[in-house]
């Protein structure tokens, strides 16, 4: 379970770029290259190690005409999927 | 809309030329999460029992050069001086290479000593019947690079512009296969420095203009060459974008052909148009954009992405190229029609 105050970090195993709003992830160590949407790549570019989960969620609400409990669902799964791919710390 | 990862088909690269095998995999996939594999990267692959492993010590040890001839290469931007060569070698390089010898050059970007490695082998293939994907070896040593595959080993020094080189043979496949595929790791790495890049797609030159054709082995990147007799082929497997002035250019080098011979030409011209290629009953084409195009690319960048800054470096440059010159996905079928398409961008 994540924990709200929790503060994800990109991998310093990663190199990115964001490019028309969407965030291409290099993961040398793993041979990937992933390709963010443009919510994902929302909060990965916040994930700078400043912010909490919470944090997260909240920029997401901001952004999007979304519920905050919809928010917190997909940004807590999100998150755990970058962490199953070695992309967060 | 859901927050996820937006994955493009998966697909592994081996180019034919590094006498690899290529297995493309194309997926449906559902749901959030969505992953390239750079196909590029041998990264997580097992060693091999008996593989040779260089370590300082054994270029600290290297003592005979094949000779003391040298040969300077001009591959785009780049000058790299081959030294320790035997006449004869220097013979044969010079005719291979002949469009891409230069004169001596007083400042080149790197100055490459061969020598005899004194040993058979350093990677060995696999004999157990499982895939073996074109390795290539890397580890930092202090302010040095140290690489290795099959037939050579190489203990480099970016920041003083030089390189020792062992190779296993003096002459013969295994000497080409070596030294050609070390410069193709190294023109991938230091023209990365100069905003360029080697990207595995093929270069045809149509009224001046470059277009360029990516994609996994057996997506037609040679195919398309070979429907092109009137056009110059600058390269079916590997061609090499160079910055020139404020554009992006294409320019041929001296390797990476897998069927055509070395063009004849070391000249650049501006790209047209980049097309990712997809063989099919009909031609059509579609602009390729955002992170998709930049994570195709990406994904079809040789040697470069194995390390976090170069993947960077890389990153950075394919991001401007998107800015600069379109791309596209192009359905094509075996007859030259598609070119009616491709040409679309010049007119």
């Amino acid at each position: 379970m994540i924990d709200l105050l929790a503060i994800p970090r990109r991998s310093p195993n990663s190199a990115y770029r964001t490019y028309d709003g969407q965030a291409t992830i290099v993961l040398p160590d793993r041979a990937e290259v992933n390709v963010l949407n443009p919510i994902g790549s929302i909060v990965w570019d916040r994930m700078d190690g400043t912010r909490t989960v919470a944090q997260l969620i909240e920029a997401v609400v901001e952004e999007y005409e979304i519920s905050p409990e919809q928010a917190r669902r997909d940004v807590l799964e999100f998150i755990e999927t970058l962490r199953q791919h070695g992309m967060v710390s | 809309m859901k927050i996820g990862l937006d994955r493009p088909p998966r697909s592994r690269y081996i180019s034919r030329v590094l006498k690899a095998i290529c297995a493309i995999q194309n997926q449906a996939q559902k749901g959030a999460v969505r992953i390239v594999l750079s196909t590029e990267l041998t990264a997580n692959q097992t060693s091999v029992r008996g593989d040779v492993v260089p370590d300082d010590l054994f270029f600290s040890r290297l003592r005979e050069p094949f000779g003391t001839s040298s040969v300077v290469l001009r591959i785009g931007p780049l000058e790299m001086c081959l030294e320790g060569l035997s006449r004869r070698q220097a013979e044969d390089l010079g005719r291979k290479f002949r469009p891409f010898v230069a004169d001596a050059a007083a400042r080149p970007d790197v100055r490459i000593a061969l020598y005899r490695a004194g040993v058979e082998h350093f990677l060995r293939a696999r004999c157990d019947g499982s895939l073996e994907m074109y390795r290539l070896e890397s580890r930092r040593s202090g302010k040095h690079l140290l690489l290795w595959s099959y037939e050579f080993a190489s203990r480099l020094d970016p920041s003083e512009g030089r390189a020792v080189l062992a190779l296993v043979e003096e002459r013969g496949e295994r000497f080409d296969r070596g030294l050609e595929n070390f410069l193709r790791v190294l023109t991938a790495s230091y023209i990365l420095e100069r905003d360029g890049l080697l990207l595995h797609a093929s270069g045809v030159v149509r009224n001046g203009a470059a277009h360029l054709f990516f994609g996994p082995s057996g997506r037609g990147k040679t195919t398309v060459t070979r429907l092109s007799p009137e056009d110059l082929v600058l390269s079916d497997d590997l061609s090499l974008v160079v910055r020139n002035g404020n554009r992006f250019e294409a320019a041929g080098i001296p390797f990476g052909m897998a069927h055509h011979r070395t063009p004849d030409t070391r000249e650049s011209f501006p790209i047209a148009s980049i097309n990712s290629l997809l063989q099919s009953v009909e031609v059509r084409r579609e602009p390729l954009r955002g992170g998709r195009a930049l994570a195709e690319i990406v994904a079809s960048l040789p040697f470069v992405m194995q390390e976090t800054g170069q993947a960077g470096r890389a990153l950075e440059v394919v991001g401007r190229l998107l800015e600069e010159v379109p791309v596209y996905r192009l359905w094509f079928r075996e007859e030259p029609s598609f070119w009616a398409l491709v040409e679309e961008t010049t007119r």
